[in-house]
């Protein structure tokens, strides 16, 4: 108890001697840890709003559309417990704020279903009272900042406008989040979809089923595919759903992860430095307690308990800081306590590890106090030779001698920078990426800036129209059609865009694009999807009619996960592809594309319905954030370890400085020798960090992009212009940070007593 | 009454690569209760490695150490370090204050060690330091403090908890003569107030306040001899006699 008592006090008054140090130690491990924690939430299924709507709402696991209401006993089928639908939907284009979006307006009845009934969030469920009311999907509502009461301006298929009232805003457990899910969904009293869309041939019927065990999905929804053959347009299950609500988090909770891991290494090698420098510095003083009748254990526990608490604090403040913004972004109940205990158990361990041994090594310090504590002295090493050799100025020699007298230590600096350095190349990398997304789009699959629909022209209007403006540098007329793969539970999107005698340029980053009727290029999600490789045949089911391609190149695809064929139009059959849906506008190079869309809108007279493409950069700018927060914890890793080091050889090399002094050098030099010391181990830390970062960039993101679906070949390495800037304030800052504790040692008087 | 210390063929060989080189060959000793002995010698005699081994800061080759008639050579890291927080203080040629702490924690570390409650190692510092002439620098920083006061406050720690023996390497080495001659004054203070000491020096003035000189040479004792008229004066009287 005593013992704790006196310890305490040591304690004490080394954390007040040392408070800056202290303070970024906890910071680095705060933020490393909150990044982790963040990670986990994210990748965690619990941050999936699908479980819990699909719970809520008794949702449905199958859903598939067909052309005429199924007349088949689905309810027959072994597993289903009950029937959603059908309902029937009719496509329209919702006008809002000058912008149109595509929709599907789904005729339900005002009184709500028992299964698969959506959550109605805001306002009320539809009406028979209110017959203009509609019930806009939630992330579509929000993408329209639609609100309860605002008015919904539609366009029939027809061409005739309607105005509904937004009654209230619902969330579903069918469909994915708009806009990465479209269309968008809408539902409307059943009488009201009769007068919007009287005519029965252009709507779908949608039908919902309810398994006692989800697993099941895939085996049902091959039943479904069976009894219903031409009538089926497109099923899908729960998984589908489940994966477009999770795309953005998984990425991020990725990034995240790779980060919190690589920075939790760093971190340990930077509180390991930290502590054992610190050791090294108080030799002296331990050999002092020891002399006064502090056992070996006892120093041992001391220092643990000093460096690992301080570590314990960063576990704690990152692990609240973690869950307070999870839980104030995401709910509260979002953040699952297994994980984020196992994280705080798992850090708090790594913690305890980096600081025992230098606590142990502390703790079998000599009993002398006037043992000396120096470094091995008489050794030149090869640089410093070399350095003699090429007559550089003194100061530069001794410093650079000075570097590596320690020869741990050095490591531990020169490394510890580095691994910070290496994952801020990284996050330059990724940056890298997303600007190449916004710059490059046609490497993405984005040649074409915009895309027309007829609307209420013919299709060879439209395209004439889009022909003649002088900023349009080619067409590519373009169908998307849903098609069945054999074997699979899901439908798979066919785009068919541009022919073989002109194809659409796809982004090719394995084989070659497709030259001829019966090839195709596939996004990487396809492929193993289906389990095919380049040169593999595929048959697949369009509309009852059979679609047989040879796959003769891998596209980057960053839409539907990669699950993606591409054609050319004349592949598909007539039926599918006359008229063309959609025409594609590769744009000439500086054009501006709002510019462009207004032209087109006015000399249509607004028939026709133009669409800006999406780039999957915009909707990844949260990336950006994270990456300039983990570039900033990394930075106070970095800085952790810059102070040991500084420390670390002022102490060594305090000692000397008198001798140099005495022998003739200015305070000039003085201070230069020991920026030197410590600079050269930043400039061999930061180098070999941003060469390994930038070596291994591209292809972790290419890594990542190929199990996410969109395929490898989109990672970028940072430019070199970026990582030489990033390489120049990461030292500069680093010499900065050196030379403060340099000019006060240069200036101090000489010490004259041993330390 | 029996010795406060004792060693028997006290030996110690440092091992530098292949070659062991002894230190201290041999050496019987024997201090009784209240007695005051300086070791002398010249550099390399062996005089500062004979009080670590005393003190359990060094471990002895071979031969046999008592304190206070129990054998402690045998004692383990651990044992030394709790036997020397009541029964052993140490003074250093170069202080050897805890940096960190300010003077007052320096002096009530030992006492907190040895499990006197707090309010008891508070007393027993402000009287401490109250004795030393250092009250008002309770809250200074060791470094803040001149060389004499700071061995000043070295002595005060080693003394907090009344221990058996006194260790002292060298206290004076690194003083001028004035704070040598405050430092000799407490020394000679305690020990007329009971305290066994063990001084290392290789000062004979500083010697000559001793009751007994132990000469070293090559690790070995070459003369004991105890100083006679040292029973007449006071410690403060030696110093003027200068």
């Amino acid at each position: 108890m005593s013992t704790a008592l006196a310890g305490s006090r040591w304690i004490r008054a080394d954390l007040r001697a040392r408070k800056g140090q202290a303070v970024l130690t906890v910071l680095a491990v705060a933020g490393i840890v909150a990044a982790l924690i963040t990670a986990a939430t994210l990748l965690e299924d619990g941050t999936n709003p699908w479980r819990s709507l699909s719970a809520q709402s008794d949702g449905a696991h199958v859903w598939f559309y067909t052309g005429d209401s199924p007349e088949v006993a689905l309810g027959g089928i072994d597993g289903v417990t009950q029937i959603a639908g059908p309902y029937r939907s009719a496509p329209v284009t919702v006008a809002q704020d000058g912008k149109r979006e595509p929709a599907a307006l789904r005729a339900m009845p005002a009184e709500p279903a028992r299964v698969a009934h959506p959550l109605v969030a805001e306002g009320n469920w539809l009406d028979a009272a209110q017959p203009d009311g509609v019930v806009v999907e939630r992330s579509f509502a929000s993408s329209l900042r639609l609100g309860v009461g605002a008015p919904f301006t539609i366009i029939a298929l027809s061409g005739e406008r309607h105005t509904l009232y937004v009654r209230g805003v619902a969330d579903t457990a069918e469909h994915g989040f708009y806009p990465e899910w479209t269309p968008g969904l809408a539902y409307v009293l059943p009488e009201m979809l009769d007068r919007i869309e009287p005519m029965m041939g252009r709507s779908e019927w949608v039908t919902g089923l309810r398994l006692a065990d989800p697993d099941a999905a895939q085996v049902v929804s091959q039943r479904v595919v069976v009894m219903l053959e031409d009538q089926l347009q497109r099923v899908y299950t729960w998984r589908e759903v489940r994966g477009a609500m999770e795309l953005d988090n998984r990425l991020l909770g990725t990034l995240l992860a790779l980060f919190g891991v690589v920075g939790l290494v760093a971190a340990a090698l930077a509180l390991a430095n930290a502590a054992g420098g610190r050791v090294l510095g108080q030799l002296r003083d331990l050999a002092t307690l020891k002399s006064m009748g502090f056992t070996r254990g006892q120093i041992t526990l001391l220092l643990v308990v000093e460096h690992g608490a301080l570590g314990l604090l960063g576990v704690a403040l990152g692990a609240l800081a973690g869950w307070g913004v999870m839980a104030a972004v995401l709910g509260p109940t979002s953040v699952a306590p297994v994980p984020v205990l196992a994280i705080v158990a798992g850090t708090a361990l790594v913690v305890l590890a980096a600081v025992g041994l230098p606590a142990w090594r502390g703790g079998r310090t000599p009993p002398i106090p006037a043992a000396p504590a120096s470094p091995p002295r008489g050794h030149l090493s090869r640089l410093a030779r070399l350095a003699l050799l090429v007559r550089l100025p003194p100061a530069l020699v001794l410093g650079t001698r000075d570097a590596f007298t320690r020869r741990v230590p050095a490591f531990l600096t020169a490394f510890g920078l580095a691994v910070p350095m290496m994952m801020i190349t990284i996050g330059l990398g990724v940056w890298a990426t997303l600007d190449n997304f916004l710059s490059h789009p046609e490497q993405v699959g984005q040649h074409a800036g915009l895309y027309v629909r007829p609307g209420k022209l013919e299709a060879a209007e439209a395209r004439r129209i889009a022909e003649r403006d002088k900023d349009v540098a080619a067409v590519y007329p373009g169908t998307d059609v849903n098609a069945l793969a054999p074997g699979e539970a899901r439908s798979v999107r066919v785009r068919a865009v541009g022919s073989s005698t002109q194809p659409y340029p796809f982004p090719v980053v394995e084989g070659r694009r497709y030259a001829r009727q019966g090839e195709a290029v596939a996004g990487q999600g396809l492929l193993d999807l289906l389990g095919i490789r380049i040169g593999d045949r595929v048959r697949l089911t369009v509309g009852g009619s059979p679609l047989i391609v040879r796959i003769v190149g891998r596209t980057v695809e960053p839409d539907q996960d990669g699950v993606v064929l591409s054609v050319g139009l004349d592949s598909l059959a007539a039926k599918d592809s006359v008229p063309p849906e959609y025409y594609a506008l590769a744009l000439r190079p500086g054009a501006d594309r709002a510019e462009v869309r207004g032209r087109l809108l006015a000399e249509s007279a607004e028939g026709l319905d133009v669409q800006a493409a999406v780039n999957p950069a915009d909707r990844l700018s949260i990336i950006r954030v994270v990456i300039v927060a983990l570039i900033a914890v990394l930075a106070l890793i970095g800085l952790a370890n810059l102070l040991t080091a500084s420390a670390l050889g002022l102490r060594d090399h305090a000692f000397d400085l008198a001798v140099l002094k005495a022998m003739g050098l200015t305070p000039r030099q003085v201070m230069a020798t020991l920026v030197t010391g410590t600079g050269l181990l930043v400039v061999l830390g930061v180098g070999a960090g941003a060469a390994a970062g930038a070596s291994v960039v591209t292809g972790l993101i290419d890594l990542q992009g190929h199990t996410s679906g969109v395929g490898a070949g989109i990672g970028r390495p940072p430019s070199p212009l970026t990582l030489a800037v990033a390489v120049v304030i990461a030292v500069g800052t680093a010499l900065a940070v050196a030379l403060i504790p340099a000019r006060r040692a240069a200036r101090a008087q000489v010490p004259v007593t041993a330390r | 009454m029996s010795a406060v210390l004792k060693t028997v063929n006290l030996v110690k060989i440092y091992q530098d690569g292949a070659i062991p080189v002894p230190a201290v060959r041999g050496v019987d000793l024997q201090v009784e209760p209240g007695e005051f002995v300086a070791i002398m010698g010249p550099s390399g005699s062996g005089k500062s490695t004979l009080v670590h081994m005393l003190g359990g800061l060094d471990a002895r080759t071979s031969g046999e150490i008592w304190l206070d008639g129990k054998r402690v050579d045998t004692l383990s890291e651990s044992a030394w370090a709790l036997l020397r927080r009541k029964k052993v203080g140490f003074v250093f040629q170069f202080f050897n204050l805890v940096a960190n702490m300010t003077v007052g924690d320096n002096v009530e570390l030992p006492a907190l060690l040895a499990g006197v409650s707090p309010k008891v190692a508070r007393e027993r510092r402000e009287s401490l330091l109250g004795a030393l002439d250092l009250t008002d620098r309770a809250d200074a920083a060791p470094a803040q403090l001149s060389g004499g006061e700071q061995q000043r406050v070295a002595l005060a720690r080693a003394l907090a908890n009344q221990p058996s023996l006194l260790l002292a390497d060298e206290p004076t080495g690194n003083l001028d003569s004035r704070n040598t001659r405050d430092v000799l004054r407490l020394l000679g203070k305690v020990h007329k107030e009971g305290q066994s000491i063990v001084m290392v020096t290789h000062d004979a003035r500083v010697a000559a306040l001793a009751d007994r000189v132990v000469s070293l040479f090559d690790g070995e004792v070459v003369d004991d001899g105890r100083i006679a008229r040292r029973r007449r004066g006071t410690a403060g009287e030696v110093i003027d006699l200068r």
